[in-house]
């Protein structure tokens, strides 16, 4: 039986090594999460989005039971705020500590409406939702432009939230935030010496945002910002120029932490044409990519949708930047073109572990290393990380399973 | 006057093609040629886009320059009767709140001549069984966006079969997060993961030349 200090090393040794496109001892695994995590619990949504005692237990509870080397998607408990993360951009100290909080309890406090929880605006046992929507006028990019964050925390911050648009709501919602921090910080402190104990390796992540996305998700709408490209494109292009250094910075708020990863999820790469996303998109990803890369961060992207068309724009960066992980892309093609530049993440689609059986895993799992494993340089995870409530545990396990068969170099 | 409308709406002009179809209109032109060609348009859009020649960006902004042109086009055609080719239930499924996918499907459908009811977004199982009963649709579509629709529209597709519904229907699933496995999951009839895939799939499946 190994120590979980030996544990942890061997897990991290593993991941470490994929990044830097090494073959490890195995294929490394990261594990499902979501709200199957409440769910084998047996503790509803709300409880899980809302009482930090509880969903600690069902995280570690969770992380027990399905062993993997990298819980990256077991951490989440809630859903975040986009603007909010942004608005605190130049106090590095608030942004570390309440601008990436995605929890219940922060949602209670400023009363947004581009989130609805459990047990709020929707049914205790669904998973909270992000559902944006359209908090500035197209009039208004040159004020973004300006200064993007007084903009954002001025004048975006009050229009989507319900407590925060008076002065005095506002006062009093960041004192209630400051009250609340404190016991955010134990969570997140509890839960990783409970995953340490677990033999889960300690990996610290910052957040990043591509700027035309943070655009999309979190002032004009995703729809109306695509027409915009259209109708404004020099403002867009300019904010999206104005967007990357408070993206940077607070990110950047979480280095004395010790964090290794900035964790990017794409939304709007899928949307793009080629010239659309060279225009608008990717030269602005890319600094972002390069701006955390100068200070020793390497930049861990989540590909969504179908990234074929722009796959090759990744050869542009260093060789070993990050990690490309790939939800629709098929990672065969992937690992082909980026091989020996990239370390490839994804592989095996969520819906064959929610609706497929035990043998279809075995089968697929081992058809997909086969072509994937050799080289190294590769992470397998589901395409999303997040598993819906009735995915069956078998499934899960099965999964697990066959990694440990086939996973080895 | 009409090529050249469709070649603007084909090629993005979005200012171009909204001017020259109120021109063509005021200028005494026939709303039903409009329509039809603005049809032939979304169709030629929806083709490059199954060639991986267009993108998402071109369908949304495809479908808006169509919705415009058809607020000012289809009042002048009303009384005049508007072939339909059949009529189809839409909406997304519980618990899912994205609908950007569904309306692009839905301006698509009504393009090729479809008559859509959209009964929105986060929809319950007994909010489809109840349209069903009342609009006596010939397709029901389902729009999914996340891993938890899944189930909703399994169950979508057992409560459509417990009130007796499922053989007067086709069912079709669409969006990000549908494939082979969720149609044989759900129990549905067919599955589109692109807005003109699914569009030649309803035609199919009713019967109809596509
Ligand atoms: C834009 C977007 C949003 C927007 C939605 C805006 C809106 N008004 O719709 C916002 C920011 C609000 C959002 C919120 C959330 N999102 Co979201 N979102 C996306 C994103 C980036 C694009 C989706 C989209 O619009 N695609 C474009 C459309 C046009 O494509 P489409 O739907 O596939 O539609 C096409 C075809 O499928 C077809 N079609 C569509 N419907 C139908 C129906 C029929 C019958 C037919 C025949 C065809 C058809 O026609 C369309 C045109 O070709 C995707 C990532 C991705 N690339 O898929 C994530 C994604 C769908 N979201 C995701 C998640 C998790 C969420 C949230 C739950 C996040 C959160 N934790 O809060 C919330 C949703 C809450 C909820 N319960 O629904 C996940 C789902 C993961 C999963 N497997 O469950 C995705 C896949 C991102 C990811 N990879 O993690 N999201």
């Amino acid at each position: 039986m190994k120590s979980p200090e030996e544990l942890a090393k061997e897990r991290l040794a593993r991941i470490e090594a994929a990044v830097n496109l090494e073959e490890p001892d195995r294929v490394p695994f990261s594990g499902v999460g979501g709200d199957v995590i409440a769910a084998y619990a047996g503790i509803t949504q709300e409880e899980f989005c809302f009482d930090y005692d509880k969903a600690k237990e069902a995280i570690v509870k969770f992380n027990r039971d399905f062993p993997c080397d990298w819980t990256f998607a077991a951490g989440f408990v809630g859903v975040g705020v986009p603007p909010f993360t942004y608005a605190f951009a130049d106090d590095p100290d608030v942004s570390a500590t309440v601008g990436m909080a995605m929890f219940g309890t922060i949602h209670d406090i400023i009363g947004d409406t581009c989130t609805r929880y459990p047990g709020r605006e929707i049914e205790r046992n669904c998973s909270p939702q992000f559902i944006g929507g359209k908090f500035m006028e197209p009039e208004e990019y040159d004020d973004l432009i300006e200064d993007p964050v007084k903009f954002i925390a001025e004048t975006i911050i009050p229009r989507i939230c319900r407590n925060m648009n008076t002065p005095r709501k506002a006062m009093a919602a960041m004192i209630r935030l400051g009250m609340e921090a404190e016991k955010i910080k134990n969570f997140a402190i509890e839960v990783g010496k409970e995953l340490a104990q677990l033999g889960y390796p300690a990996i610290p992540i910052t957040l990043g945002y591509t700027p035309l996305d943070l655009i999309g998700d979190g002032l004009r709408d995703e729809l109306n910002l695509i027409l915009d490209l259209r109708r404004y494109p020099d403002k867009v292009k300019k904010a999206c120029e104005a967007l990357v250094e408070p993206i940077l910075k607070a990110g950047l708020a979480l280095k004395p932490l010790g964090v290794k990863y900035a964790f990017i999820p794409l939304h709007l790469n899928e949307y793009l044409s080629p010239e659309l996303y060279n225009e608008f998109y990717w030269p602005y990803l890319k600094e972002v990519i390069l701006g955390f890369a100068k200070e020793g961060i390497k930049s861990f992207v989540f590909f969504e949708g179908r990234h074929d068309a722009h796959l090759e724009t990744i050869l542009e960066l260093p060789k070993g930047w990050g990690i490309a992980y790939f939800e629709k892309t098929d990672v065969r093609k992937a690992k082909e073109i980026l091989k020996g530049h990239t370390c490839v993440m994804g592989g095996v689609p969520i819906s064959l572990i929610v609706g497929g059986t035990p043998e279809k895993i075995d089968a697929y799992v081992k058809e997909l290393l086969d072509e994937v494993k050799p080289g190294g340089g590769y992470i397998l995870a589901t395409s999303v990380g997040i598993a819906p409530r009735e995915t069956p545990v078998e499934n899960i396990k099965a999964l697990i399973e066959a990694v440990e068969k086939y996973g080895k170099y | 006057m009409l090529d050249e409308i469709l070649k603007s709406i084909v090629e993005m002009e979005e200012e171009e093609a909204i001017k020259k179809a109120k021109e063509y209109l005021d200028g005494g032109g026939d709303p039903q040629k409009l329509l039809e060609v603005c049809r032939d348009a979304m169709g030629e859009v929806g083709a490059r886009f199954e060639k991986g020649e267009y993108f998402l960006s071109e369908l949304i902004l495809g479908g808006e320059i169509f919705k415009q042109i058809m607020e000012f086009t289809l009042p002048k055609i009303k009384g005049e009767s508007v072939k339909k080719i059949g009529k189809i239930v839409l909406g997304t499924v519980k618990e899912d709140v994205h609908n950007i996918g569904k309306d692009i499907f839905k301006v698509f459908a009504e393009a090729s001549g479809f008559e859509v009811i959209d009964i929105g977004i986060d929809t319950p199982e007994e909010k489809f069984v109840e349209a069903v009963k009342e609009h006596k649709p010939d397709i029901v579509g389902m729009s999914c966006l996340i891993t938890a629709g899944v189930t909703s529209m399994k169950k979508t597709v057992d409560k459509l079969k417990e009130a007796g519904l499922r053989d007067s229907v086709k069912i079709i699933i669409g969006g990000g997060r549908v494939d082979e496995s969720v149609k044989e999951f759900t129990g549905a009839d067919a599955w589109a993961d692109d807005a003109a895939k699914g569009v030649r799939l309803c035609k199919q499946l009713i019967g109809v030349e596509g």
